[in-house]
């Protein structure tokens, strides 16, 4: 606790003394009356003041909540020892607004006094915040001193970004082993039909197809595809972002990697992911709900970290990786570190897709005949870079405001169809 | 506004001084709170002024004069700290409470001072405030005495 004189109380010392000496030097009585409330307010206030000895607890309402959603904050202030005048500010994070109720707080509490301050804070953001460091100043009756002291009792509160509307999952070109939502190339235990094979001993009756079997005067039986899981791994790249009136490509990421994510752990399919930036950082493929939480709760925790120290890495290490994973990168294509290590993947033969998270609608609109000419150079270059991705037979999915999300990962899907067909 | 009102010699320079003051507290209560003190002085010297001009008697008025300088102070300093932003009504009523009181015990102060120096020229009013300021003097003094005793036992 840091004990303060205010300058009200040097102001009022020094035009009682100034008013004292004028007395005495003009032998004006008057002065005196004048000048006197000027020493003996501070005087008495400093002879009533008492160091305040106040108890702070916060509590949330909850420790999760939605992006967008409102929450109450409670402050309760037990004074053992009251003061006249204590303001209250609870310290929020940027992303952690106030909808309601007043922070700062100004209140007067006596002794052995319980008062609490409620706010109602608006998750602007998501994010994993810590909530709850108070800032008190209290001062006695006319301000003339003050205490100030911070109290610490924050707690977690987890902002989970709000889901994006997505119809139909991309669907991977390799499966696994584990018994899943996909139909695989492979043929095993299944329900959608794949060919039809010489009956051996061992196969059972029930897959016996006994049209083709009457046709061709000897057992035939039917084979199925099988239905797999796939390990999916999102590609988080956290080099750089674009972002302007509070909303970046680094948010439209993370909405997509979590609606992504639940809608994949739906499928049984096994989800991971990596954030590849300033920081390196990934989770290994799993499946279930735990996964779910562990996954949302990693990825709120992504930030962008600038690191000048990585200006060569353009390989993400192996064991981030499992084999067969279909790898959906969600990247705004601003770093080239970033694009090289999405080319090395394609590279190495791993199933990737590209959601291009379009910085466009976060940038100012050119003024000027040389800014436009620089735009349309640097559009060029993006639509350039586009290309060796799809060279590479990568598909790009752009999303914007204008495109919804389930719109790029359909165009997707017709590029797969298409280079299918070429390819046939 | 008082001693420009009131004063009859030398009148532009009483009224220079007061606009210097009150061009020195808005000032201080725009930009600059540092200069408060010296609107506050201000004021002062222009009352003096005018009291050097006028001469004679004490003027009969300095208790009410006192009262609104301290009123002016305890505003603009609570203004230039920002005011009772977000304050709750108990906080309210204290801080007004508190001022009431200050504005009221000034007064009161102001009549004792007069009385204890001769210069209530036999008004029984003046007469009565200063004695019963005496007497509220006392009572403060008790009161502050008995509390720091407290403080010093626990």
């Amino acid at each position: 606790m840091t004990r303060t004189i205010s300058p009200k109380l040097v102001a009022y010392v020094c035009l009682a003394g100034v008013g004292f000496v004028a007395a005495l030097a003009l032998r004006l009585e008057e002065l005196v009356v004048l000048a006197a409330p000027f020493a003996l307010l501070p005087a008495v206030s400093l002879l009533l003041a008492r160091t305040p000895r106040i108890d702070v607890t916060v509590h949330p309402e909850r420790e999760r909540a939605l992006e967008g959603e409102e929450l109450d904050a409670q402050v309760a202030l037990n004074a053992e020892q009251g003061t006249a005048r204590l303001e209250v500010l609870l310290e929020l994070p940027r992303g952690i607004g106030v909808a309601s109720g007043d922070n700062p707080a100004a209140i007067s509490i006596g002794d052995d006094d319980r008062r609490e301050l409620k706010l109602r804070l608006h998750c602007e953001r998501w994010g994993g915040y810590q909530v709850g460091r108070v800032f008190l100043r209290a001062r006695d009756h006319f301000g003339f001193v003050g205490w100030e002291w911070e109290v610490d009792r924050r707690a977690p509160l987890k902002v989970y970004p709000r889901e994006e509307l997505v119809r139909d999952l991309l669907r991977p070109l390799e499966t696994q082993v584990f018994s899943g939502n996909h139909v695989a190339r492979q043929r095993g235990e299944g329900i959608e039909f794949a060919d039809l094979r010489l009956f051996v001993p061992g196969d059972r009756v029930r897959y016996v197809n006994w049209r083709a079997s009457a046709r061709r005067g000897e057992l035939w039986v039917n084979q199925q595809h099988a239905e797999r899981n796939a390990d999916v791994l999102l590609f988080m790249d956290t080099f750089t972002e674009a972002s302007r009136d509070g909303r970046s490509t680094l948010d439209l990421a993370l909405r997509a990697a979590a609606s992504l994510t639940a809608r994949y752990l739906q499928q049984k399919d096994r989800v991971g992911f990596v954030t590849f930036g300033g920081m390196l950082n990934w989770l290994l493929p799993a499946t279930g709900v735990v996964q779910l939480y562990r996954l949302v709760d990693a990825l709120i925790d992504t930030q962008i970290v600038l690191n000048y120290a990585w200006r060569d890495i353009d390989v993400l290490p192996r064991r981030t990786l499992p084999p067969k994973a279909m790898v959906i990168a969600l990247t705004p294509l601003l770093d080239d570190r970033a694009v090289g290590a999405l080319l090395d993947l394609r590279a190495r033969g791993f199933d990737l897709v590209v959601v291009e998270i379009s910085p466009q609608p976060f940038m100012p609109p050119p003024s000027g005949q040389i800014s436009t000419v620089a735009r349309r150079l640097w559009e060029l270059r993006r639509d350039a870079l586009r290309g060796r991705f799809q060279e590479a037979g990568v598909p790009l999915a752009l999303w914007n405001d204008e495109r919804g999300l389930a719109e790029g990962l359909e165009e997707v899907t017709t590029f797969r169809r298409r280079a299918r067909v070429v390819a046939g | 506004m008082y001693p420009a009102v009131a004063g009859d010699r030398l009148v532009p320079l009483v009224v220079g001084v007061g606009i210097a003051a009150w061009l020195l507290l808005a000032l201080g209560l725009i930009r600059w709170p540092p200069l408060l003190g010296w609107g506050l002085a201000a004021f002062g010297a222009e009352y003096a002024i005018f009291l050097r001009l006028r001469g004679g008697s004490v003027d009969s008025r300095v208790p009410a004069v006192a009262a609104v300088l301290l009123v002016v102070a305890e505003l603009a300093f609570l203004s230039a700290g920002g005011g009772l932003e977000g304050a709750d009504r108990a906080l309210l009523a204290r801080v007004v409470g508190a001022l009431a009181a200050a504005v009221a015990a000034v007064a009161l102060l102001a009549d004792l001072l007069l009385v204890a120096s001769g210069s209530a020229n036999g008004s029984l009013s003046v007469e009565a405030g200063g004695v019963l300021a005496a007497v509220l003097a006392v009572a403060f003094v008790i009161r502050v005495a008995s509390r720091s005793r407290e403080s010093t036992s626990t």
